[in-house]
């Protein structure tokens, strides 16, 4: 234990030397409440324990790599699932937690847990057949450690070596959110009296990481992005993409909605899940952009935008997102067009 | 309907960090800050400024320029003209001619400062601008030519001068800023205040929306501003901490003669802006810094505003900060807003809560977790609790008069008791919040510990006061859990038995702003019990 104390001090050390932005990054998931958080949604922890325990016969006597392991949940299905080894990875010192809770289950000998970075580290083993990881962020991308989980592929997975999940796809709808975009972005107008503005134009510049009601859906959802975990690189979490928004009824439209599917599709029976409107209550929420118009659309018709996601220069973590937006109809009174820039950060 | 099943759900979970702003500023020396010439939106370049006036207010300034066959004098006239149009909230014409703007009287710059024109220089000598200038030029004769030249030299150097002292002004406030922070050594970094962390975490929009829509507080302030303006009219206020501006603009609107706010957050950018379009900024003056650090324009003050007010009420420890301010600024009859405070704590019990955070680590999908669970009883947790957590009657533990308390007193250790409401099987902890009271004179008597909002509001007209206990409406500041380990085996305490004890209220020795709470319990002949808690 008191090695483990002295290990802890080191790790606090290390963190306190890194750049600001990174200890914040790695410092907030020291947290108990974002585990516990995590832990409860049950959307995110059961497809991923089914997707592993279900397929005891894909991870009997591997060896599996964890990455960003977090309390060790996820190592301690697959040590249950009969996995040769277990590597977990976590730069955070929730790993020490990590470690007593895997003690305490009797998984010691079948799990080694390692703090560090990735690229900083030595895995026991100089290759792995199968690398599990819950990497996902807000809008799938922020904070994400995909970078982290493309690493560990290239350096560490075998060939034909699996990834759990392996697929991940991100959507886009348009809303309608008169009320709720007055309540956040109104509000700024008239705040006890006085005019806010200043502070509207940052209000509609961020991205709102909130639940968002299936009614309040107006057109169908469009896949923007699609990432095969097995061949996509860092490169691919930069992108630009043009699609279309067709409304399903006759209705207004003050923001866009985004979301993410997950896949497991090494699985016997493939497992997903969504992040959607449409399902279940999960903590990524979803992502909404407002835009400065209000399109007033009619069954049928087409809103064409543009998507462009890149990672801030400054700040990796942080995403620069723009959105162009363009309705075009026979109707002069009701065409817009639009550019939106948001940074989430 | 609202597309949203929890409204303001999103408050805990999108979290921000923006150290890219951070670093930003740090690095940017030479940043420059162009008022648009149509709003008050800034710009880091004369470029960026003008495209968006063309743009947005189908206004060219270059193109104007251009036909004008504007020199520098013109241009600055140019410049002065149409920002006291916009100021005067007049239109500005598409097609100016010289004629509008032929008045001596627009060399008076509107803005202190104007970085556009300090920039003009470089805006006529731009390619947008040189060509069909100097064609123009060839006209003139070349007496008027050097004449010409000659004055635009001098005022380029009065302009640069002026200019270099205001980068001067940026460069010290910088320094004073940040030196700390650039100086320190990576050891030195490890402990201590986490000042600068603290500040910037102040500067993104949420916490301010999240403040200003906590009613309770605003309302509070506001009514007390609103309802007593007989007491702020012609008056010179403070208000330290002043955020996005509004308890300042309160105060303007009530009559203060002069206001000036301070703040060490880069959300004083914004108050300035939000002033500036609420018309107060000749009333308003902003000031960025720590209030120990900056000059402020005036050496006393009749009125200190402020909402300093943490978790437990004292965590953040913004109060001494206040109080500095009080005896450096405060005149001898001046007051304070709000005037006093009182924390409370209650024992509490409740099963529900229990099994849902606590409970729940001892079988997580079939795994034991309990190894989560350290760190429980140690950590102050900030939760909104339902009155009927309560298992005895609160007890008031401090009074805070404001206007007498001294610094150190805001360590402190007090006696408690309770007479318990139910029968408990075992304790879970205790809940500490607290009340704040705005009185309308610093003669009047504190209100006794026992004292309530409600009957302390009634007690005078213009009283306001307010709770951020379990009775009252949920506050941004919600309450302070403090959770103790159940008892092995569970006592049962018999009604109508009073526990009692000591708390203590402390700063955390690493982190100033951050708080250390200890109290003991005993009841009866049963031996005492005492728990330490930390809130960072």
């Amino acid at each position: 234990m008191s090695g483990d104390k002295m290990e802890v001090e080191l790790a606090e050390q290390k963190l306190k030397t890194m750049e600001h932005s990174e200890q914040h990054y790695f410092k907030s998931y020291d947290h108990h409440g974002i585990h516990e958080e995590m832990l409860k949604d049950e959307v995110r922890t059961r497809s991923y324990m089914n997707a592993i325990v279900q397929n005891k016969h894909i991870f009997k006597d591997k060896v599996v790599l964890d990455v960003g392991c977090g309390t060790g949940i996820l190592s301690m299905f697959a040590a249950k699932s009969g996995a040769k080894h277990v590597i977990g990875v976590d730069m955070s010192t929730i790993i020490f937690k990590a470690r007593e809770i895997v003690k305490v289950n009797g998984l010691s000998d079948k799990i080694t847990l390692i703090q560090g970075k990735m690229e900083e580290i030595e895995l026991p083993f100089p290759q792995v057949d199968i690398i599990i990881s819950e990497w996902m962020g807000y809008f799938l991308l922020y904070e994400s450690m995909l970078d982290t989980v493309l690493y560990a592929r290239d350096k560490y997975l075998v060939k034909d070596g699996l990834i759990f999940p392996d697929k991940a796809t991100i959507y886009f709808a348009g809303i309608e959110d008169g009320d709720y975009k007055e309540e956040k972005i109104g509000f700024w107008d008239n705040v006890y009296g006085f005019d806010y503005s200043p502070l509207k134009a940052t209000a509609l510049s961020e991205p709102l990481v909130d639940t968002v009601d299936l009614k309040a859906v107006v057109t169908d959802p469009v896949p923007v992005l699609t990432l095969d975990l097995y061949t996509c690189t860092v490169a691919d979490l930069a992108f630009n993409t043009p699609f279309t928004l067709t409304a399903k009824r006759d209705d207004f439209i003050h923001a866009l909605v985004s979301w993410f599917d997950i896949d497991f599709t090494a699985c016997h029976k493939p497992i997903r899940f969504s992040t959607g409107p449409h399902t279940k209550y999960t903590h990524w929420k979803q992502t909404v952009f407002y835009i400065e118009d209000v399109l007033t659309v009619q069954n049928g018709e087409e809103v064409q935008c543009k998507l462009d996601v890149k990672p801030n220069d400054k700040n990796r973590r942080d995403l620069d997102i723009e959105v162009d937006y363009s309705f075009q109809v026979n109707d002069a009174t009701r065409n817009a067009s639009g550019h939106s820039a948001y940074k989430m950060c | 309907m609202s597309a949203r099943s929890e409204s303001g759900s999103s408050s805990a979970t999108s979290s921000v960090s923006g150290e890219g702003e951070w670093l930003d500023i740090e690095n940017d020396e030479e940043s420059i800050t162009i008022v648009s010439l149509f709003d008050s939106q800034t710009f880091s370049s004369w470029n960026e400024m003008l495209d968006s006036c063309k743009k947005h207010h189908d206004f060219d300034f270059i193109a104007t320029i251009k036909n004008l066959q504007l020199d520098f004098h013109g241009a600055v006239k140019l410049v002065n003209y149409i920002r006291s149009r916009v100021r005067d909230q007049q239109p500005v014409a598409k097609n100016l001619t010289l004629a509008d703007f032929e008045d001596d009287g627009y060399f008076k710059p509107v803005l202190e400062n104007d970085a556009l024109i300090v920039s003009l220089d470089e805006i006529l000598d731009s390619d947008l601008v040189k060509a069909d200038t100097t064609v123009s030029q060839l006209d003139t004769s070349q007496g008027e030519l050097l004449a010409q030249k000659q004055a635009l030299e001098a005022e380029l150097e009065s302009v640069r001068t002026q200019f270099s002292n205001y980068r001067l002004a940026v460069q010290e406030t910088l320094d004073r800023r940040w030196g700390d922070d650039t100086e320190q050594s990576p050891a030195k970094a490890v402990k201590g205040d986490r000042g600068n962390y603290y500040f910037e975490s102040y500067a993104y929009n949420e916490i301010h929306e999240t403040m200003l829509k906590d009613t309770v507080r605003t309302d509070a302030y506001r009514d007390f501003i609103y309802n007593n303006k007989h007491i702020f009219k012609g008056k010179v206020v403070l208000d330290i901490g002043c955020g996005s501006g509004i308890l300042s603009m309160f105060c303007a609107k009530a009559g203060a003669a002069r206001v000036i706010a301070v703040d060490n957050s880069d959300i004083i950018k914004k108050a300035t802006e939000n002033i500036f379009n609420n018309g107060l900024s000749d009333i308003i003056t902003c000031v960025k810094g720590a209030i120990e650090e900056v000059k402020l324009p005036v050496n006393e003050v009749d009125i200190i505003v402020s909402e300093w007010m943490g978790y437990c009420l004292l965590y953040e420890a913004m109060l001494p900060s206040v109080l500095y301010a009080r005896d450096r600024y405060l005149k001898p009859d001046g007051l304070l807003v709000p005037s006093s405070g009182t924390i409370w704590m209650a024992p509490i019990q409740d099963t529900e809560y229990m099994s849902e955070h606590i409970s729940y680590w001892r079988d997580v999908y079939g795994f034991d977790m309990k190894a989560m669970q350290e760190g429980i009883y140690d950590d102050v947790r900030v939760e909104a609790m339902p009155k009927n957590t309560l298992c005895g009657e609160p007890y008031p533990i401090k009074v805070l008069d404001l206007h007498t308390i001294k610094p150190e007193e805001l360590s402190f250790t007090a006696g408690w008791e309770s007479k318990l409401l139910r029968r408990p099987d075992g304790l879970d902890g205790f809940l500490i919040w607290f009340d704040n009271f705005f009185a309308t004179s610093r003669s009047e008597p504190v209100p006794e510990p026992t004292t309530t909002p409600e009957v302390f509001v009634k007690a005078k007209n213009g009283n306001v006061a307010f709770t951020t206990g379990p009775s009252g409406i949920v506050t941004h500041w919600k309450q302070g859990l403090l959770l103790v380990p159940p008892e092995n085996p569970p006592s049962k305490l018999e009604l109508p038995e009073t526990i009692s004890g000591q708390i203590t209220f402390a700063a955390l020795e690493e982190n100033a702003r951050a708080l250390r709470i200890n109290v003991t319990c005993s009841s009866g002949s049963k031996e005492g019990k005492k728990w330490s808690w930390k809130l960072e």
